[in-house]
Protein backbone atom coordinates (compact mmCIF):
# COMPACT_ATOMS: atom_id res chain seq x y z
CA UNK A 1 0.00 0.00 0.00
CA UNK A 2 1.41 3.34 -0.96
CA UNK A 3 1.87 6.18 1.50
CA UNK A 4 -0.77 8.27 -0.31
CA UNK A 5 -3.24 5.42 0.02
CA UNK A 6 -2.55 5.11 3.75
CA UNK A 7 -3.05 8.84 4.21
CA UNK A 8 -6.27 8.68 2.21
CA UNK A 9 -7.42 5.73 4.28
CA UNK A 10 -6.74 7.48 7.59
CA UNK A 11 -7.83 10.98 6.56
CA UNK A 12 -11.04 12.23 8.05
CA UNK A 13 -13.42 14.28 5.94
CA UNK A 14 -12.85 18.01 6.38
CA UNK A 15 -15.90 19.42 8.16
CA UNK A 16 -17.98 21.53 5.82
CA UNK A 17 -19.42 23.88 8.38
CA UNK A 18 -16.93 26.27 9.89
CA UNK A 19 -17.52 28.45 12.90
CA UNK A 20 -16.86 32.05 11.96
CA UNK A 21 -14.08 33.90 13.85
CA UNK A 22 -16.50 36.33 15.54
CA UNK A 23 -18.45 33.48 17.13
CA UNK A 24 -15.20 31.92 18.28
CA UNK A 25 -14.01 35.17 19.87
CA UNK A 26 -17.38 35.52 21.62
CA UNK A 27 -16.99 31.95 22.87
CA UNK A 28 -13.56 32.86 24.28
CA UNK A 29 -15.06 35.91 26.02
CA UNK A 30 -17.93 33.87 27.43
CA UNK A 31 -15.55 31.20 28.75
CA UNK A 32 -13.21 33.75 30.34
CA UNK A 33 -16.10 35.64 31.88
CA UNK A 34 -17.40 32.45 33.52
CA UNK A 35 -13.98 31.71 35.00
CA UNK A 36 -13.54 35.33 36.13
CA UNK A 37 -16.97 35.44 37.75
CA UNK A 38 -16.18 32.31 39.80
CA UNK A 39 -13.67 34.26 41.87
CA UNK A 40 -15.95 37.05 43.12
CA UNK A 41 -13.86 37.82 46.19
CA UNK A 42 -10.81 38.39 43.99
CA UNK A 43 -12.83 40.79 41.83
CA UNK A 44 -13.78 42.88 44.86
CA UNK A 45 -10.27 42.80 46.30
CA UNK A 46 -8.69 43.68 42.96
CA UNK A 47 -10.86 46.77 42.78
CA UNK A 48 -10.06 47.61 46.39
CA UNK A 49 -6.35 47.28 45.56
CA UNK A 50 -6.66 49.74 42.65
CA UNK A 51 -8.58 52.15 44.84
CA UNK A 52 -5.95 52.01 47.59
CA UNK A 53 -3.31 52.88 45.02
CA UNK A 54 -5.28 55.94 43.90
CA UNK A 55 -5.94 56.92 47.52
CA UNK A 56 -2.19 56.74 48.25
CA UNK A 57 -1.51 59.31 45.56
CA UNK A 58 -4.33 61.49 46.85
CA UNK A 59 -2.24 61.94 50.00
CA UNK A 60 1.00 62.33 48.04
CA UNK A 61 -0.68 65.08 45.98
CA UNK A 62 -1.06 67.11 49.20
CA UNK A 63 2.69 67.63 49.42
CA UNK A 64 3.40 68.05 45.71
CA UNK A 65 3.90 71.32 43.90
CA UNK A 66 2.22 71.35 40.46
CA UNK A 67 4.92 73.59 38.96
CA UNK A 68 6.57 70.75 37.01
CA UNK A 69 3.19 69.90 35.45
CA UNK A 70 2.60 73.50 34.43
CA UNK A 71 6.09 73.65 32.89
CA UNK A 72 5.23 70.54 30.86
CA UNK A 73 2.05 72.13 29.51
CA UNK A 74 -0.49 70.28 31.66
CA UNK A 75 -3.11 71.69 34.03
CA UNK A 76 -1.83 72.30 37.57
CA UNK A 77 -3.50 69.24 39.09
CA UNK A 78 -1.18 66.47 40.30
CA UNK A 79 -4.01 64.22 41.49
CA UNK A 80 -5.75 64.16 38.09
CA UNK A 81 -2.37 63.74 36.39
CA UNK A 82 -1.47 60.68 38.48
CA UNK A 83 -4.97 59.18 38.43
CA UNK A 84 -4.83 59.13 34.61
CA UNK A 85 -1.25 57.80 34.70
CA UNK A 86 -1.95 55.02 37.20
CA UNK A 87 -5.30 54.04 35.70
CA UNK A 88 -4.00 53.75 32.13
CA UNK A 89 -0.68 52.14 33.10
CA UNK A 90 -2.57 49.51 35.11
CA UNK A 91 -4.95 49.17 32.19
CA UNK A 92 -2.28 48.29 29.68
CA UNK A 93 -0.21 46.24 32.13
CA UNK A 94 -3.11 44.09 33.29
CA UNK A 95 -4.27 43.51 29.70
CA UNK A 96 -0.79 42.74 28.40
CA UNK A 97 0.24 40.55 31.33
CA UNK A 98 -3.23 38.98 31.25
CA UNK A 99 -2.59 37.70 27.74
CA UNK A 100 0.72 36.13 28.78
CA UNK A 101 -0.84 34.63 31.91
CA UNK A 102 -3.70 33.22 29.85
CA UNK A 103 -1.29 31.49 27.49
CA UNK A 104 0.70 30.18 30.43
CA UNK A 105 -2.48 28.78 31.98
CA UNK A 106 -3.48 27.15 28.69
CA UNK A 107 -0.04 25.52 28.61
CA UNK A 108 -0.40 24.29 32.19
CA UNK A 109 -3.88 22.92 31.62
CA UNK A 110 -2.93 21.42 28.28
CA UNK A 111 -5.80 23.19 26.53
CA UNK A 112 -3.72 25.29 24.14
CA UNK A 113 -2.66 22.27 22.11
CA UNK A 114 -6.28 21.14 21.95
CA UNK A 115 -7.55 24.50 20.72
CA UNK A 116 -4.78 25.05 18.21
CA UNK A 117 -5.16 21.52 16.84
CA UNK A 118 -8.73 22.41 15.94
CA UNK A 119 -9.64 24.63 12.99
CA UNK A 120 -8.87 27.78 14.97
CA UNK A 121 -6.12 29.98 13.62
CA UNK A 122 -3.55 31.42 16.01
CA UNK A 123 -4.79 34.94 15.14
CA UNK A 124 -8.30 34.11 16.36
CA UNK A 125 -6.78 32.38 19.39
CA UNK A 126 -4.73 35.46 20.26
CA UNK A 127 -7.65 37.81 19.72
CA UNK A 128 -9.93 35.59 21.76
CA UNK A 129 -7.44 35.43 24.63
CA UNK A 130 -6.89 39.22 24.56
CA UNK A 131 -10.38 40.69 24.28
CA UNK A 132 -11.70 39.67 27.68
CA UNK A 133 -8.50 40.89 29.42
CA UNK A 134 -9.10 44.32 27.91
CA UNK A 135 -12.76 44.27 28.97
CA UNK A 136 -11.80 43.49 32.58
CA UNK A 137 -9.00 46.03 32.48
CA UNK A 138 -11.51 48.65 31.26
CA UNK A 139 -13.68 47.86 34.26
CA UNK A 140 -10.74 48.54 36.60
CA UNK A 141 -9.86 51.66 34.63
CA UNK A 142 -13.34 53.05 35.21
CA UNK A 143 -13.18 52.12 38.91
CA UNK A 144 -9.85 53.93 39.35
CA UNK A 145 -11.05 57.01 37.46
CA UNK A 146 -14.29 57.12 39.48
CA UNK A 147 -12.31 56.84 42.71
CA UNK A 148 -10.11 59.69 41.47
CA UNK A 149 -13.17 61.85 40.82
CA UNK A 150 -14.52 61.08 44.30
CA UNK A 151 -11.21 62.22 45.76
CA UNK A 152 -11.19 65.47 43.84
CA UNK A 153 -9.66 64.75 40.43
CA UNK A 154 -11.30 66.98 37.84
CA UNK A 155 -11.71 66.24 34.15
CA UNK A 156 -12.28 68.95 31.58
CA UNK A 157 -14.23 67.25 28.79
CA UNK A 158 -16.02 68.48 25.71
CA UNK A 159 -17.27 66.59 22.66
CA UNK A 160 -14.06 67.02 20.64
CA UNK A 161 -11.77 66.12 23.56
CA UNK A 162 -13.94 63.11 24.38
CA UNK A 163 -13.68 61.87 20.77
CA UNK A 164 -9.93 62.43 20.71
CA UNK A 165 -9.56 60.58 24.04
CA UNK A 166 -11.62 57.68 22.63
CA UNK A 167 -9.41 57.48 19.51
CA UNK A 168 -6.28 57.60 21.66
CA UNK A 169 -7.62 54.85 23.91
CA UNK A 170 -8.31 52.59 20.91
CA UNK A 171 -4.80 53.24 19.61
CA UNK A 172 -3.48 52.54 23.11
CA UNK A 173 -5.25 49.17 23.14
CA UNK A 174 -4.04 48.10 19.70
CA UNK A 175 -0.48 49.30 20.29
CA UNK A 176 -0.30 47.32 23.53
CA UNK A 177 -1.69 44.19 21.96
CA UNK A 178 1.55 44.30 19.96
CA UNK A 179 3.53 44.08 23.22
CA UNK A 180 1.22 41.35 24.51
CA UNK A 181 1.68 39.28 21.36
CA UNK A 182 5.47 39.58 21.64
CA UNK A 183 5.26 38.44 25.27
CA UNK A 184 3.01 35.55 24.31
CA UNK A 185 5.55 34.47 21.66
CA UNK A 186 8.30 34.56 24.29
CA UNK A 187 6.21 32.36 26.61
CA UNK A 188 5.55 29.81 23.88
CA UNK A 189 9.28 29.34 23.41
CA UNK A 190 10.71 29.96 26.89
CA UNK A 191 7.92 28.15 28.84
CA UNK A 192 8.39 30.35 31.85
CA UNK A 193 7.59 33.75 33.28
CA UNK A 194 7.38 36.54 30.84
CA UNK A 195 10.43 38.78 30.94
CA UNK A 196 9.15 40.97 28.09
CA UNK A 197 5.98 41.95 29.96
CA UNK A 198 7.88 42.56 33.20
CA UNK A 199 10.50 44.68 31.49
CA UNK A 200 7.72 46.54 29.75
CA UNK A 201 5.99 47.19 33.06
CA UNK A 202 8.90 48.76 34.91
CA UNK A 203 10.31 50.55 31.89
CA UNK A 204 6.97 52.25 31.21
CA UNK A 205 6.54 53.14 34.88
CA UNK A 206 9.92 54.79 34.79
CA UNK A 207 10.06 56.40 31.38
CA UNK A 208 6.51 56.95 30.14
CA UNK A 209 5.59 59.68 32.60
CA UNK A 210 3.08 57.74 34.69
CA UNK A 211 3.73 59.71 37.89
CA UNK A 212 5.71 62.70 36.64
CA UNK A 213 6.06 64.72 33.45
CA UNK A 214 8.87 63.50 31.20
CA UNK A 215 10.54 66.92 31.39
CA UNK A 216 11.86 65.92 34.82
CA UNK A 217 13.99 63.17 33.30
CA UNK A 218 17.48 64.14 32.20
CA UNK A 219 17.76 64.66 28.43
CA UNK A 220 19.71 61.44 27.89
CA UNK A 221 16.85 59.40 29.42
CA UNK A 222 13.95 61.16 27.72
CA UNK A 223 14.52 59.31 24.43
CA UNK A 224 13.81 55.99 26.21
CA UNK A 225 10.24 57.13 26.86
CA UNK A 226 9.86 57.95 23.16
CA UNK A 227 10.09 54.22 22.37
CA UNK A 228 6.93 53.30 24.29
CA UNK A 229 3.41 53.84 22.95
CA UNK A 230 2.19 54.49 26.51
CA UNK A 231 4.17 57.75 26.52
CA UNK A 232 2.18 59.17 23.59
CA UNK A 233 -1.12 57.71 24.78
CA UNK A 234 -0.73 59.20 28.26
CA UNK A 235 0.35 62.58 26.89
CA UNK A 236 -2.60 62.72 24.48
CA UNK A 237 -5.20 61.42 26.92
CA UNK A 238 -4.05 63.84 29.63
CA UNK A 239 -4.28 66.77 27.23
CA UNK A 240 -7.83 65.69 26.31
CA UNK A 241 -9.05 64.96 29.82
CA UNK A 242 -7.22 67.65 31.77
CA UNK A 243 -7.11 70.58 29.35
CA UNK A 244 -10.07 69.77 27.08
CA UNK A 245 -7.88 69.71 23.95
CA UNK A 246 -9.25 67.93 20.88
CA UNK A 247 -8.25 67.10 17.30
CA UNK A 248 -7.35 70.72 16.65
CA UNK A 249 -4.39 70.41 19.03
CA UNK A 250 -1.11 69.82 17.22
CA UNK A 251 0.29 67.88 20.19
CA UNK A 252 -2.64 65.45 20.09
CA UNK A 253 -2.38 64.97 16.32
CA UNK A 254 1.31 64.29 16.76
CA UNK A 255 0.56 61.67 19.46
CA UNK A 256 -2.05 60.00 17.24
CA UNK A 257 0.35 59.90 14.27
CA UNK A 258 3.15 58.38 16.33
CA UNK A 259 0.83 55.73 17.79
CA UNK A 260 -0.48 54.93 14.29
CA UNK A 261 3.07 54.54 12.99
CA UNK A 262 3.99 52.32 15.94
CA UNK A 263 1.06 50.02 15.17
CA UNK A 264 1.70 50.00 11.41
CA UNK A 265 5.32 48.98 11.85
CA UNK A 266 5.20 46.71 14.87
CA UNK A 267 1.90 44.85 14.56
CA UNK A 268 3.06 42.80 11.52
CA UNK A 269 6.45 42.28 13.20
CA UNK A 270 4.88 40.99 16.42
CA UNK A 271 2.53 38.68 14.51
CA UNK A 272 5.50 37.39 12.51
CA UNK A 273 7.51 36.77 15.70
CA UNK A 274 4.59 34.98 17.32
CA UNK A 275 4.02 32.89 14.16
CA UNK A 276 7.70 31.89 14.13
CA UNK A 277 7.58 30.90 17.81
CA UNK A 278 4.27 29.11 17.25
CA UNK A 279 5.50 27.18 14.19
CA UNK A 280 8.74 26.23 15.88
CA UNK A 281 6.90 25.04 19.02
CA UNK A 282 4.48 23.05 16.87
CA UNK A 283 7.32 21.50 14.91
CA UNK A 284 8.96 20.44 18.18
CA UNK A 285 5.63 19.07 19.36
CA UNK A 286 5.98 21.21 22.48
CA UNK A 287 2.69 23.13 22.48
CA UNK A 288 1.48 21.18 25.49
CA UNK A 289 4.74 21.34 27.39
CA UNK A 290 5.36 23.73 30.25
CA UNK B 1 0.01 -12.80 68.42
CA UNK B 2 -0.16 -9.88 70.80
CA UNK B 3 -0.58 -6.35 69.59
CA UNK B 4 2.81 -5.36 70.96
CA UNK B 5 4.47 -8.06 68.91
CA UNK B 6 2.62 -6.96 65.79
CA UNK B 7 3.71 -3.39 66.32
CA UNK B 8 7.24 -4.57 66.86
CA UNK B 9 7.05 -6.55 63.64
CA UNK B 10 5.98 -3.58 61.58
CA UNK B 11 8.31 -1.21 63.28
CA UNK B 12 11.13 -0.01 61.08
CA UNK B 13 14.53 0.91 62.24
CA UNK B 14 14.75 4.14 64.08
CA UNK B 15 14.77 6.87 61.41
CA UNK B 16 17.88 8.97 61.18
CA UNK B 17 16.84 12.25 62.68
CA UNK B 18 18.60 15.34 61.50
CA UNK B 19 18.92 18.13 64.01
CA UNK B 20 16.40 21.00 63.64
CA UNK B 21 19.19 23.23 62.33
CA UNK B 22 20.07 20.72 59.60
CA UNK B 23 16.39 20.35 58.74
CA UNK B 24 16.04 24.12 58.50
CA UNK B 25 19.11 24.41 56.30
CA UNK B 26 17.76 21.63 54.08
CA UNK B 27 14.41 23.38 53.63
CA UNK B 28 16.09 26.72 52.94
CA UNK B 29 18.44 25.05 50.44
CA UNK B 30 15.49 23.42 48.64
CA UNK B 31 13.71 26.76 48.40
CA UNK B 32 16.87 28.51 47.28
CA UNK B 33 17.27 26.01 44.45
CA UNK B 34 13.71 26.70 43.30
CA UNK B 35 14.35 30.44 43.51
CA UNK B 36 17.57 30.19 41.50
CA UNK B 37 15.81 28.11 38.85
CA UNK B 38 13.97 31.28 37.80
CA UNK B 39 16.99 33.39 36.92
CA UNK B 40 15.21 35.70 34.49
CA UNK B 41 12.70 36.53 37.24
CA UNK B 42 15.52 37.31 39.64
CA UNK B 43 17.16 39.63 37.16
CA UNK B 44 13.85 41.33 36.42
CA UNK B 45 13.22 41.73 40.16
CA UNK B 46 16.60 43.38 40.61
CA UNK B 47 16.03 45.71 37.68
CA UNK B 48 12.58 46.63 38.91
CA UNK B 49 14.14 47.42 42.31
CA UNK B 50 16.36 49.99 40.67
CA UNK B 51 13.44 51.29 38.62
CA UNK B 52 11.19 51.75 41.65
CA UNK B 53 13.77 53.82 43.53
CA UNK B 54 14.54 55.98 40.52
CA UNK B 55 10.80 56.47 40.01
CA UNK B 56 10.36 57.81 43.54
CA UNK B 57 13.36 60.06 42.98
CA UNK B 58 11.48 61.74 40.13
CA UNK B 59 8.25 61.85 42.13
CA UNK B 60 10.29 63.48 44.88
CA UNK B 61 11.39 66.22 42.48
CA UNK B 62 7.76 67.36 42.38
CA UNK B 63 7.34 67.45 46.13
CA UNK B 64 7.22 70.91 47.65
CA UNK B 65 9.92 70.74 50.39
CA UNK B 66 8.04 73.40 52.35
CA UNK B 67 4.94 71.23 52.59
CA UNK B 68 7.03 68.21 53.63
CA UNK B 69 8.73 70.31 56.33
CA UNK B 70 5.30 71.31 57.65
CA UNK B 71 4.54 67.62 58.26
CA UNK B 72 7.73 67.36 60.31
CA UNK B 73 9.75 65.16 57.96
CA UNK B 74 12.52 67.44 56.71
CA UNK B 75 13.00 68.33 53.06
CA UNK B 76 13.96 65.04 51.41
CA UNK B 77 10.98 63.12 50.10
CA UNK B 78 13.31 60.51 48.61
CA UNK B 79 14.81 59.73 52.03
CA UNK B 80 11.29 59.58 53.46
CA UNK B 81 9.92 57.26 50.76
CA UNK B 82 13.09 55.13 50.52
CA UNK B 83 12.60 53.76 54.04
CA UNK B 84 8.96 52.98 53.28
CA UNK B 85 9.65 51.36 49.92
CA UNK B 86 12.63 49.31 51.19
CA UNK B 87 10.72 47.84 54.14
CA UNK B 88 7.33 47.35 52.47
CA UNK B 89 8.68 44.28 50.64
CA UNK B 90 9.39 42.74 54.05
CA UNK B 91 5.89 43.61 55.18
CA UNK B 92 4.43 41.64 52.26
CA UNK B 93 6.79 38.73 52.96
CA UNK B 94 5.83 38.61 56.63
CA UNK B 95 2.12 38.80 56.02
CA UNK B 96 1.65 36.71 52.90
CA UNK B 97 4.67 34.47 52.28
CA UNK B 98 3.91 31.66 54.73
CA UNK B 99 0.23 31.30 53.87
CA UNK B 100 1.07 31.44 50.17
CA UNK B 101 3.83 28.81 50.52
CA UNK B 102 1.61 26.52 52.56
CA UNK B 103 -1.12 26.72 49.91
CA UNK B 104 1.51 25.95 47.31
CA UNK B 105 2.69 22.91 49.30
CA UNK B 106 -0.90 21.73 49.78
CA UNK B 107 -1.59 22.07 46.05
CA UNK B 108 1.61 20.24 45.20
CA UNK B 109 0.72 17.50 47.69
CA UNK B 110 4.06 17.98 49.46
CA UNK B 111 2.72 19.23 52.80
CA UNK B 112 1.25 15.81 53.53
CA UNK B 113 4.48 14.11 52.48
CA UNK B 114 6.55 16.30 54.78
CA UNK B 115 4.01 15.95 57.58
CA UNK B 116 4.47 12.16 57.72
CA UNK B 117 8.26 12.42 57.99
CA UNK B 118 10.00 13.16 61.27
CA UNK B 119 10.61 16.75 60.12
CA UNK B 120 9.70 19.23 62.82
CA UNK B 121 6.79 21.15 61.27
CA UNK B 122 7.64 24.31 63.14
CA UNK B 123 11.08 24.19 61.55
CA UNK B 124 9.45 23.46 58.19
CA UNK B 125 7.26 26.56 58.45
CA UNK B 126 10.26 28.71 59.40
CA UNK B 127 12.08 27.32 56.36
CA UNK B 128 9.16 28.25 54.11
CA UNK B 129 9.26 31.87 55.26
CA UNK B 130 13.01 32.09 54.78
CA UNK B 131 12.73 32.39 51.00
CA UNK B 132 10.56 35.50 51.36
CA UNK B 133 13.04 37.02 53.79
CA UNK B 134 15.90 36.29 51.43
CA UNK B 135 14.22 38.01 48.47
CA UNK B 136 13.15 40.94 50.65
CA UNK B 137 16.70 41.33 51.96
CA UNK B 138 18.05 41.51 48.41
CA UNK B 139 15.37 44.09 47.65
CA UNK B 140 16.11 46.11 50.80
CA UNK B 141 19.86 46.18 50.13
CA UNK B 142 19.20 47.06 46.47
CA UNK B 143 16.85 49.92 47.37
CA UNK B 144 19.23 51.43 49.93
CA UNK B 145 22.24 50.96 47.64
CA UNK B 146 20.55 52.72 44.73
CA UNK B 147 19.18 55.46 46.99
CA UNK B 148 22.33 56.15 48.98
CA UNK B 149 25.08 55.47 46.44
CA UNK B 150 23.25 56.23 43.20
CA UNK B 151 20.93 59.08 44.16
CA UNK B 152 22.80 60.65 47.07
CA UNK B 153 20.25 60.19 49.86
CA UNK B 154 21.81 61.20 53.18
CA UNK B 155 20.89 59.36 56.37
CA UNK B 156 22.32 60.13 59.80
CA UNK B 157 24.12 56.90 60.56
CA UNK B 158 25.47 56.87 64.12
CA UNK B 159 25.80 53.77 66.27
CA UNK B 160 22.74 54.80 68.25
CA UNK B 161 20.54 55.69 65.28
CA UNK B 162 21.42 52.51 63.40
CA UNK B 163 20.83 50.38 66.51
CA UNK B 164 17.45 52.05 67.05
CA UNK B 165 16.48 51.55 63.40
CA UNK B 166 17.52 47.89 63.53
CA UNK B 167 15.57 47.33 66.74
CA UNK B 168 12.46 48.93 65.19
CA UNK B 169 12.94 46.82 62.08
CA UNK B 170 13.31 43.61 64.09
CA UNK B 171 10.18 44.36 66.13
CA UNK B 172 8.31 45.17 62.92
CA UNK B 173 9.31 41.81 61.45
CA UNK B 174 8.29 39.89 64.56
CA UNK B 175 4.93 41.64 64.94
CA UNK B 176 4.02 41.30 61.26
CA UNK B 177 5.28 37.72 61.03
CA UNK B 178 2.97 36.93 63.92
CA UNK B 179 0.10 38.33 61.84
CA UNK B 180 1.40 36.16 58.98
CA UNK B 181 1.20 33.09 61.27
CA UNK B 182 -2.43 33.90 62.03
CA UNK B 183 -3.15 34.22 58.30
CA UNK B 184 -1.37 30.92 57.59
CA UNK B 185 -3.33 29.07 60.28
CA UNK B 186 -6.63 30.32 58.87
CA UNK B 187 -5.64 29.65 55.24
CA UNK B 188 -4.66 26.06 56.12
CA UNK B 189 -8.08 25.29 57.54
CA UNK B 190 -10.31 27.28 55.20
CA UNK B 191 -8.18 26.54 52.09
CA UNK B 192 -8.81 30.01 50.76
CA UNK B 193 -8.05 33.35 52.27
CA UNK B 194 -5.11 34.37 50.17
CA UNK B 195 -7.19 37.30 48.83
CA UNK B 196 -7.87 38.48 52.38
CA UNK B 197 -4.17 38.27 53.26
CA UNK B 198 -3.44 40.26 50.11
CA UNK B 199 -5.82 43.04 51.03
CA UNK B 200 -4.60 43.14 54.65
CA UNK B 201 -1.08 43.66 53.33
CA UNK B 202 -2.26 46.33 50.86
CA UNK B 203 -4.21 48.13 53.61
CA UNK B 204 -1.13 47.98 55.84
CA UNK B 205 0.99 49.52 53.12
CA UNK B 206 -1.58 52.24 52.49
CA UNK B 207 -2.41 53.14 56.09
CA UNK B 208 1.10 52.92 57.53
CA UNK B 209 2.32 55.82 55.39
CA UNK B 210 4.82 54.15 53.08
CA UNK B 211 4.65 57.01 50.57
CA UNK B 212 3.12 59.91 52.47
CA UNK B 213 3.39 61.34 55.99
CA UNK B 214 0.70 60.04 58.32
CA UNK B 215 0.06 63.62 59.42
CA UNK B 216 -2.06 63.83 56.22
CA UNK B 217 -4.56 61.45 57.79
CA UNK B 218 -5.53 63.95 60.49
CA UNK B 219 -8.43 65.09 58.33
CA UNK B 220 -9.72 61.49 58.22
CA UNK B 221 -10.17 60.27 61.81
CA UNK B 222 -11.36 56.76 60.83
CA UNK B 223 -8.32 56.17 58.62
CA UNK B 224 -6.07 57.65 61.28
CA UNK B 225 -7.62 55.36 63.90
CA UNK B 226 -7.04 52.32 61.67
CA UNK B 227 -3.48 53.38 60.98
CA UNK B 228 -2.79 53.60 64.74
CA UNK B 229 -3.68 49.92 65.02
CA UNK B 230 -0.88 48.83 62.69
CA UNK B 231 2.53 47.84 64.09
CA UNK B 232 4.11 48.75 60.74
CA UNK B 233 3.06 52.41 61.15
CA UNK B 234 4.99 52.67 64.44
CA UNK B 235 7.99 50.83 63.02
CA UNK B 236 8.15 53.17 60.01
CA UNK B 237 7.86 56.21 62.25
CA UNK B 238 10.71 55.00 64.50
CA UNK B 239 12.94 53.96 61.59
CA UNK B 240 12.44 57.28 59.82
CA UNK B 241 13.12 59.31 62.96
CA UNK B 242 16.29 57.37 63.72
CA UNK B 243 17.72 57.34 60.18
CA UNK B 244 16.57 60.78 59.02
CA UNK B 245 17.09 62.74 62.26
CA UNK B 246 19.67 60.54 64.00
CA UNK B 247 17.62 60.16 67.17
CA UNK B 248 17.83 57.13 69.43
CA UNK B 249 15.67 55.30 71.91
CA UNK B 250 15.99 58.29 74.24
CA UNK B 251 13.71 60.29 71.93
CA UNK B 252 10.20 60.39 73.33
CA UNK B 253 8.46 59.60 70.01
CA UNK B 254 10.77 56.69 69.22
CA UNK B 255 10.46 55.32 72.74
CA UNK B 256 6.70 55.48 72.49
CA UNK B 257 6.76 53.79 69.03
CA UNK B 258 8.99 50.99 70.26
CA UNK B 259 6.95 50.46 73.41
CA UNK B 260 3.80 50.00 71.34
CA UNK B 261 5.67 47.71 68.93
CA UNK B 262 7.01 45.65 71.82
CA UNK B 263 3.53 45.42 73.33
CA UNK B 264 2.17 44.27 69.94
CA UNK B 265 4.75 41.52 69.64
CA UNK B 266 4.06 40.31 73.20
CA UNK B 267 0.36 39.94 72.31
CA UNK B 268 0.66 38.82 68.68
CA UNK B 269 3.43 36.22 68.82
CA UNK B 270 1.71 33.76 71.21
CA UNK B 271 -1.56 34.36 69.37
CA UNK B 272 0.07 33.71 65.98
CA UNK B 273 1.76 30.53 67.20
CA UNK B 274 -1.49 29.31 68.72
CA UNK B 275 -3.49 29.92 65.53
CA UNK B 276 -0.81 28.25 63.37
CA UNK B 277 -0.77 25.23 65.69
CA UNK B 278 -4.57 25.11 65.70
CA UNK B 279 -4.63 25.25 61.88
CA UNK B 280 -2.06 22.50 61.48
CA UNK B 281 -3.66 20.21 64.06
CA UNK B 282 -7.09 20.77 62.52
CA UNK B 283 -6.05 19.75 59.00
CA UNK B 284 -4.17 16.74 60.36
CA UNK B 285 -7.22 15.65 62.35
CA UNK B 286 -9.53 16.22 59.38
CA UNK B 287 -7.10 14.51 57.02
CA UNK B 288 -7.11 17.52 54.67
CA UNK B 289 -3.37 18.18 54.44
CA UNK B 290 -3.56 17.70 50.71
CA UNK B 291 -7.07 19.00 49.98
CA UNK B 292 -7.53 22.39 48.38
Amino acid sequence: MKVEEIIKFLAEPVPEAQVDPVTKVIAFISRDFKIWWTYKLWIILDILGSLLFVATYYFVSKIVSPQALVNAGYAADFLTFTVIGIAFQNYVFSSVSGLSEAIREEQWDGTMETILSSRTSFRVFLLGESVFRFIVASYFLLASMSMGVLMGASFNLNFSSFLAAAVLTILLIVSHMVVGILGAGAILKLKQGDPIVWAFSWLTQLFSGVLYPLGLLPGYLQWVGAVFPLTYSLDGIRRCLMSGEGFSSLAILEDITKLGLFILILLPVSLWVFKKAYDSTRREGALGQY
Amino acid sequence: MKADKLIQLFKNDEPRLASPVRQLLGIIWANLKILLAYKSWLIMDLLSTVASVVMYYFVGLQVDPQRLVQTGWGTSYLAFSLIGVATSHYLWSCLTRLSHSIQHEIRGGTLETVAVTPVNMFVFFIGLTARGYLVSSIYLIGVFAVGIVGLGVRFILTAQSVATALLSFALMLIANQALGLIAAGIVMVHKRGDPVTFIVAAMNEFLAGVLYPLEMLKAFPILQGLSMMLPYAYALDAMRRSLMFGVSLADQNVFSDLSILFGSTVILVPLGLAVLQWGYRTIRRQGTTSSY
